[in-house]
């Protein structure tokens, strides 16, 4: 056969020409959407036209617009945009023409003219419609399976908006979010695995060009609609219902699009190890899953379980690479010395003993690819172990944050969304009765300002019932000085410093009643004691800047609400008694709340019953739900229950959008060390060329040759990552039973802390593994594409 | 029937541009349990010939029928396992794998096949001591001399009792005596367990003892 290998030949001055009317049609186009004002509207479209559905959704959307649109506020300049559109598609025919095929030269025919092509040769096709359609409907079934079933699977909780009458009846199960994403995900990766592999089986090759068309054109359109919903609110109404379990979901992270392009990377991640999976086993026409020989050869070419390899890299792990190294040299070169001392004085009586055993000594020197191999099982070693410490002393910080957030608040909160709950006794009795929920409390909470001698100071101002407020947070307990909040009922017993001038100078103008009233109550005969004022409760940081200790007096304003003073009109104020200081550890409680009585507080703001009931449930990650079925309970509309996650939600949403965003960053080295695999594999395959051939030439079909090598990458991989872990949990011990002691004046904790997830440090081993087995991929084929007579031709 | 029929068969290569035909259109039959030698001068083609029936390089034109069966018409895992189980290979170089030890060498075959590894050692260790070698069993490439390496990988072609056994100057690198000696053993193996062997060889002396004789040259396979 003749190689007939056309070449092409550019008219260039055709091709300029036809570049400068191309952008001149452009600049026209441009010129019309302009005039027009339709940036916005175009811009949207240019965005998708990077994967070429632009065009078709720009028809449609003009069809859809057209007939609304007679009444725009631009009017279409069409000639323009025409002449546009003409001269833009002239230019693109010049370019065209001004690329020919040059004629096929007319040479002799081969010897071999005629005769049959090789049979396999001559049933080569290079792309398959039915592969196409296994990547590209595989990454679209995915994505659809994700969604669906991430709605079917939690949208039976009953939602605590406003549109939750409506939705009640509707079906589905009512699993955590939470978890309802994860049993999602892993259903739509093994949809996307599986596709890629019957995809890469059936065409019995990798079929790049299929993937790649696949997940631009059928894969990437609903994470495109679902970005696009974020920011274009039209979209955001005919999908945003619908769609409110996966934007739930992505919503916990604090920016939705990113939990999209995540989770559509980790899809696409999925179907290319389903692809190479399939094509490792049935590439070949048979599917073979077993791996025996393949791990026999590969334990030979790389010997990672070698204990002194992985002793050394732990010890580099643990303790840094200066001692291990200093150590390591240390007793190499006395190894040494003893040695040749030990040959020579051999040499001495017999020269030749002495020649083998020299011999000997050089044999245990170490090849370059085994160096190699060491680095790369450290680099794993090193990116994992800092994923798993970070990771866990940052879930250390969150655990405690979420452990001060739940003991000052409650896990739930029940209210109207208008106006109080005057029959909370009722309501409360109808709570009792939704299993999970443990514990609950009637609350009262305003913004006041709050005034002692030396200070002013604006707080949130809690009124709350001490008899059951403990079965929800912890406040009781963080009262100081062994006190107790049943001192509030009681308030003549509060510790007064027993000085009556105490009592008669209140801060400022501002608690003029509170003296009024005082005087009134000395006038009638008590001067000379104290007057007995209600109890408040206040933090400690609070205490300090207002210069007071318990059973100093307090004022109370609140901005609403006026009383009719002798002057006119003057804010509402109250006398209290500080009966308890708490210390919670958190600065926002400790300075910004106070706590008095239910019964104050409704006397004080003319609050009837409760502003709301607090909840504690059994279960915090099951708050959500929780809160749901309250709100089933007591009937829906009007009342609502707000859990803890949504409360502090841009917190936490916060923190975990930082711990994934370090995550990726820590990933980053393990991706180094994937290089540096990537490197040790390819010195593997070129320096086993010849045995590669061989081992072709023995019978072992190509997708063995690629499990070898992968094999090999792989046991870098689990080697590293298994070393990481070990030295990763290793050094978490560490920081929790010896500690890290923090700068208390920075920091609200003594020492670093540190919480191992199981979740996310065997993720840390599994990403390390899945990147080297990535890693691994295109050394591995590379070396299936030797050609068996490649490393055979006689040296 | 042929156990082999070559038909027609094209090979070339390409060098800077130019094309070297190596082959030109190839036909021939070898029947089952013949002892073939096949002469030429260096550069013929001899080893391409013998890579295109070994399956090991595809030619550009023609087919290879073994027993019948077209054997570029087979997908990769048939041809690896044809080649796994039908041929045997020896080459100028032992081409042993430096990593494991004579026995594992020659039981990789059955291996590669995922025979249980006890049974295919021992039948290693019977083959090794056939060919004179039942006390180098454990020894590794780099330990044994030119000859013991290549009598390894003798017994490595024969561990599957191929049909076809595909020799590329086994003697090439060795001295006569020891080549003498693996040229005996060819004979017995192809006497004793009816393998069929195509054995190209540059020592004319040897070439007139095997029964039938084939000369590669400019292109094409003649009767010698
Ligand atoms: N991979 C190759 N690329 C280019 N030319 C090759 C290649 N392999 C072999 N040749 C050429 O093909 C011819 C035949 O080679 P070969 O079959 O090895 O001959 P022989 O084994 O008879 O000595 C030689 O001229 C050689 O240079
Ligand atoms: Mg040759």
């Amino acid at each position: 056969m003749h190689p007939a290998e056309r070449q092409t030949v550019h008219r260039w001055s055709f091709i300029w020409t036809g570049a400068l009317v191309a952008l001149v049609g452009f600049i026209l186009l441009g010129m019309a959407i302009s005039a027009s004002e339709a940036w916005a509207e175009v811009s949207a479209g240019l965005g998708l036209s990077l994967v070429a559905w632009g065009g078709v959704l720009q028809v449609l959307n003009g069809a859809l617009l057209a007939p609304a649109g007679t009444g725009g506020t631009a009017q279409l300049p069409t000639g323009l945009l025409l002449g546009g559109v003409l001269v833009w598609l002239a230019g693109w025919g010049l370019i065209a023409s001004g690329i020919r095929r040059a004629p096929a030269p007319a040479e002799g025919l081969s010897p071999a003219a005629g005769a049959s092509l090789y049979p396999r040769l001559a049933r080569y096709r290079d792309f398959y419609w039915s592969t196409l359609g296994a990547y590209g409907g595989g990454m679209l079934l995915a994505e659809l399976v994700l969604i669906l079933l991430q709605t079917v699977l939690s949208s039976g909780v009953p939602s605590t908006d406003l549109s939750a009458p409506a939705q009640n009846a509707g079906g589905g199960l009512s699993l955590p979010p939470t978890l309802a994403f994860a049993l999602a995900l892993i259903a739509a990766s093994a949809v996307a695995f599986v596709s890629g592999f019957i995809g890469a089986s059936r065409a019995q090759r990798l079929s790049l060009p299929e993937a790649t068309i696949g997940v631009l054109y059928l894969g990437l359109p609903i994470p495109i609609v679902l970005t696009l919903m974020e920011r274009v609110p039209a979209l955001q109404l005919a999908l945003g219902y619908r769609l409110r379990e996966v934007t739930y979901v992505a919503g916990l992270l604090g920016r939705p699009e990113l939990a999209y392009w995540l989770v559509f990377t980790g899809l696409v991640l999925a179907l290319v190890l389903g692809i190479n999976t399939g094509f490792i086993a049935a590439g070949s026409g048979r599917v073979d899953l077993k791996l025996g020989f393949e791990l026999f050869v590969a334990r030979r070419h790389v010997m990672v379980f070698r204990p002194s390899l992985l002793l050394g890299t732990l010890a580099v792990l643990m303790f840094g690479i200066i001692p291990p190294l200093l150590i390591y040299f240390i007793i190499r070169s006395a190894e040494a010395a003893v040695e040749r001392t030990r040959i020579r004085s051999l040499g001495l009586s017999d020269p030749l003993a002495a020649a083998s055993d020299l011999n000997r000594l050089k044999l245990r020197e170490q090849s370059p690819t085994m160096m190699m191999t060491a680095l790369s099982v450290g680099g794993v070693g090193v990116g994992v172990m800092a994923l798993i410490i970070v990771l866990s002393v940052m879930s250390g910080f969150e655990a405690d944050l979420q452990q001060k957030i739940l003991g000052t608040n409650a896990h739930a909160v029940v209210s109207r969304y208008a106006g109080e709950l005057p029959d909370y006794p009722k309501v409360m009795e109808s709570i009792r009765r939704v299993p999970g929920v443990v514990g609950q409390t009637p609350f009262i909470i305003n913004q006041v300002m709050i005034a002692s001698e030396g200070n002013v100071d604006g707080v949130i101002i809690k009124g709350i019932d001490p008899a059951t407020v403990g079965s929800v947070t912890d406040l009781p307990e963080y009262l100081l000085g062994g006190n107790k909040l049943e001192i509030l009922y009681t308030p003549e017993k509060i510790l007064g410093h027993g000085l009556p001038g105490d009592d008669e100078a209140p801060a400022g103008g501002s608690g003029q009643e509170g003296v009024e009233e005082d005087d009134i109550i000395r006038r009638s005969g008590k001067a000379s004691k104290p007057a007995v004022l209600p109890g408040i409760v206040i933090g400690r940081e609070l205490a300090a800047s207002l210069r007071v200790v318990v059973g100093d007096r307090l004022n109370v304003v609140s901005p609403l609400g006026t009383e009719l003073g002798p002057s006119g009109p003057i804010p509402k104020s109250r006398a209290f008694r500080v009966a308890g200081i708490f210390y919670s550890g958190m600065y926002e409680y400790d300075s910004k709340f106070v706590y008095i009585l239910l019964k104050e507080a409704q006397d004080f703001f003319d609050v009837e019953g409760a502003s709301g009931i607090e909840l504690k449930v059994a279960d915090i990650d099951d708050a959500r739900r929780i809160a749901g079925q309250v709100v089933k309970v007591l009937g829906g509309y009007p009342y609502r229950a707000r859990d803890w996650g949504e409360m502090n939600k841009n917190l936490f949403s916060a923190l975990r959008l930082e711990k994934l965003v370090m995550g990726i960053i820590l990933s980053i080295i393990i991706v180094v060390a994937a290089g540096l695999i990537v490197a040790t594999v390819i010195m593997l395959v070129l320096e086993k060329r010849k045995e590669i051939s061989v081992l072709k030439a023995l019978g072992v079909p190509d997708g063995g040759i690629v499990k070898i090598f992968l094999a090999e990458g792989l046991q870098i991989g689990v080697a590293g990552g298994l070393l990481g872990l070990f030295s990763g949990l290793s050094w978490c011990y560490f920081i929790e039973k010896v500690g890290i002691k923090l700068d208390p004046e920075v920091y609200y904790i003594p020492a670093l802390p540190v919480r191992v997830e199981f979740v996310q440090t065997a993720l840390a081993v599994v990403i390390a593994v899945l990147v080297t087995y990535l890693a691994s991929i295109y050394p591995a084929l590379k070396a299936s594409s030797v050609e068996p007579v490649e490393g055979l031709k006689a040296e | 029937m042929a156990l082999l029929s070559i038909r027609n068969v094209f090979k070339s290569y390409f060098l800077h541009g130019k094309r070297i035909d190596v082959l030109r259109g190839v036909s021939l039959d070898i029947e089952r349990g013949e002892l073939v030698s096949l002469v030429g001068a260096s550069g013929a083609g001899k080893s391409t010939f013998l890579h295109v029936l070994g399956t090991l390089d595809a030619p550009a034109a023609g087919e290879v029928f073994f027993d019948g069966r077209a054997v570029f018409s087979m997908n990769d895992a048939e041809i690896a396992e044809f080649r796994n189980k039908t041929i045997g290979f020896v080459f100028q170089s032992h081409y042993l794998l430096p990593e494991f030890t004579a026995l594992e060498n020659v039981a990789m075959p059955a291996l590669i096949q995922r025979q249980d590894r006890t049974g295919a050692y021992t039948y290693a260790r019977e083959l090794l001591e056939r060919v004179g070698l039942g006390h180098r069993v454990d020894h590794r490439p780099g330990e044994l001399s030119g000859g013991e390496a290549q009598r390894v990988a003798l017994a490595r072609s024969l561990v599957l009792k191929p049909a076809l056994l595909l020799a590329d100057e086994p003697t090439g690198n060795l001295d006569p005596a020891t080549g003498e000696g693996i040229h005996q053993l060819l004979r017995d193996v192809n006497r004793d367990l009816g393998i069929t062997a195509v054995v190209v060889t540059h020592n004319e002396t040897l070439a007139r003892s095997m029964p039938r004789r084939l000369r590669l040259a400019a292109g094409g396979v003649t009767e010698a």
